[in-house]
């Protein structure tokens, strides 16, 4: 056996594994490298490196979103509540309806974010309700109760705090790329050492035996739907301080967005396969292809049927059977 | 795979499903004086039309255990279509188009096996962008004779009436007395059983999505008449409110129990809580997070056999 394996060794260098293995890659990669060559040409402005960065910065929402969706979808859920939970963090921060200092106010936000997550966990996994409708549900009664409390009291100006962390740079780099990273790289490191990494692959590869094999299969997906719900409140820190305000309108596309991302990223239901790094550039793709839209005069309309069109054909590509 | 345990019978229907909507009735005739005047009691019969129907499509693909959410853009799609296409192609028009939708997502979910819950997402947020790119803004003027066939009365009794009944009609003969009906059942109950013992899943799935797009259609072509404009964004509540009202009328999501009569019971409990709200004076958005919450508490009453989507 061990004989095999070295003998085989070579044979990842050999052209057909190569082209193979760049096949299998998550299609964000290609998707960005042609995005780029294309912007390259038709639009030049838009690769510059001052640009670059914008886009950058302005990713890091979505990026920081993508996260938590992900691995979601690795243990075989969704979460669509992540639009509420950023539209809620909103209006504690902004609207001024609880009177607390602005760290108070960011703990609050992190605890409701837990909140949140084990209650969509708790029916998800003991309820057994679809995480879709949940999820979605979850979404209709924070927005709900955001929508008729701001009738009351309109959403108002960022905390300074996020203010300074969407607004600043260090040198020339903006402070929200990095602060995904720091959320990013624990994760993801985690996620792939972690004896918890290794239940995610195995509920996603085939839920019925990680079930019969004894994999805590509830406890996972309740700390993945907990763990999203908390990145979908750091990205609304992110998202309201790089804004400079409150809106009824934020976050508003994140559910959907994230959920294309991570398929492009290469999560697929049921195969197990995915990692943390093809969501993250799926979601720069993303926006990068969100801002070449806007140049080439495309808005709204044909930026949702784009998506909707990505996450079908995304969804259809890889599946085995 | 997903057996249910304790299942009472096919259709569904439990005490709760009964009581609910006639609860809330007395409860309504009670609280609000308005509420059993004649003009209030044909305005919820106005309001539910629509959805009795987008919910009468909606079951018909959650028996064979799928769900539609593009129901709400195929419904604007619909009043988008009929007020830019020239008035005597409108009607075939948008019927073309939601055959043409129907067509995609039950192909996707079947042939191309991409969850149903993701395909149709994936169809709702084109057809949202499609809608949009038609007619952004609200307005236009529908075909004559459409306007006739939902503003006019007969004996005193609105037109938004037949339609129900129409409709209602036409999904009991479907599912109840034809051998199609019985097979959706069948396929909803055990997929796999169902194909051993000759059914076509693949297409029986298909047709399923085809009815369920062509219900949303049908139920755009009466909103456009009612509200006589066309609306990029008239649809986006109903794929939820379907959702919930069926799962409010005992139908089971995971497939293979469910009722017209269920499905009425719901749709009817949902309007009069939508209605009674008004009445009583609560905010529209709030009527939002009660759905979420109803939604909820419906599917909260249905255990699954999986965990995830």
């Amino acid at each position: 056996m061990s004989e095999m394996t070295i003998h085989s060794l070579p044979r990842a260098f050999h052209p057909l594994n190569i082209t193979r293995s760049f096949l299998s890659l998550p299609f964000a990669y290609a998707g960005t490298a042609a995005l780029l060559a294309f912007a390259c040409v038709t639009r030049p402005a838009l690769v510059s490196p001052v640009l670059l960065l914008l886009i950058v910065r302005q990713a890091a929402p979505l990026a920081i979103t993508v996260l938590g969706q992900s691995l979601c979808m690795r243990v075989l859920s969704l979460d669509l509540s992540v639009g509420g939970v950023i539209l809620a963090v909103s209006y504690i921060l902004t609207s001024g309806i609880l009177k607390y200092p602005e760290p108070v106010l960011l703990i609050i936000c992190i605890l409701f974010g837990v909140a949140v997550g084990t209650a969509n966990a708790f029916l998800i996994t003991r309820i057994r309700a679809s995480s879709v409708i949940v999820t979605l549900a979850t979404a209709l009664i924070l927005s709900g109760v955001v929508f008729s409390l701001s009738q009351l009291r309109a959403p108002g100006e960022a905390p300074a705090i996020l203010r300074y962390v969407g607004q600043t740079r260090i040198g020339i780099v903006p402070i929200p790329p990095l602060v995904w990273l720091a959320l990013f790289v624990p994760v993801a490191l985690f996620l792939r050492m972690s004896v918890f990494g290794r239940y995610v692959d195995a509920i996603g590869a085939n839920p019925r035996a990680a079930l019969m094999s004894g994999i805590p299969y509830v406890r996972v997906v309740t700390i993945a739907h907990i763990l999203s719900s908390l990145l979908a409140v750091f990205s609304g820190f992110v998202l309201i301080g790089f804004v400079g305000a409150g809106s009824l309108d934020i976050g508003r596309d994140l559910p959907l967005s994230s959920l294309v991302a991570v398929i492009l990223g290469g999560v697929t239901f049921g195969s197990g396969k995915g990692g943390s790094l093809g969501p993250a550039v799926a979601a720069f793709m993303l926006t990068f292809s969100f801002n070449l839209l806007t140049s080439l005069g495309i808005g709204e309309p044909g930026r949702l049927m784009l998506q909707g069109a990505i996450i079908a054909l995304a969804a259809t590509r890889r599946n085995p059977d | 795979m997903a057996i249910s345990t304790a299942k009472p019978n096919r259709s569904g229907l439990r005490p709760a499903t009964i009581a609910l909507p006639v609860l809330l009735f007395v409860a309504l005739s009670f609280l609000s004086p308005a509420f059993l005047s004649v003009q209030n009691l044909s305005n919820i019969n106005g309001q539910i039309a629509a959805l009795l129907i987008v919910s009468l499509g909606q079951l018909v693909v959650a028996l064979i255990g799928g769900i539609d959410l593009s129901v709400g853009a195929t419904l604007s799609l619909t009043t988008t279509i009929i007020v830019s296409v020239s008035p005597d192609l409108a009607v075939v028009a948008a019927l073309l188009a939601g055959v043409a939708v129907g067509l995609v997502n039950g192909i996707g979910v079947t042939i191309a096996g991409v969850h149903p819950l993701i395909m149709t997402m994936a169809s709702m947020t084109f057809l949202q962008g499609l809608a949009l790119l038609i007619h952004p803004v609200p307005g236009g003027t529908v075909p004559d004779y459409l306007g006739d066939l939902a503003s006019t009365s007969a004996a005193g009794v609105p037109a938004a009436f037949f339609w129900c009944v129409g409709a209602v009609m036409i999904a009991s003969f479907l599912l109840s007395t034809t051998r199609f009906g019985l097979r959706l059942f069948a396929i909803g109950a055990n997929q796999a059983s169902a194909a051993r013992n000759g059914i076509a899943v693949k297409w029986y799935s298909i047709g399923c999505y085809v009815i369920c797009s062509v219900t949303a259609t049908v139920a755009g072509i009466f909103i456009s008449a009612r509200v006589s404009s066309g609306d990029a964004t008239v649809g986006a509540p109903f794929a939820l409110d379907s959702v919930t009202a069926i799962s409010m009328g005992g139908v089971q999501l995971a497939g293979g129990t469910g009722s017209v009569t269920g499905v009425v019971l719901g749709t009817i409990a949902l309007g009069l809580l939508t209605n009674g709200m008004n009445l009583v004076g609560i905010s529209p958005f709030l009527r939002t997070a009660a759905t979420g919450m109803l939604l909820l508490l419906a599917i909260s009453m249905q255990r699954r056999n999986v965990i995830g989507v």
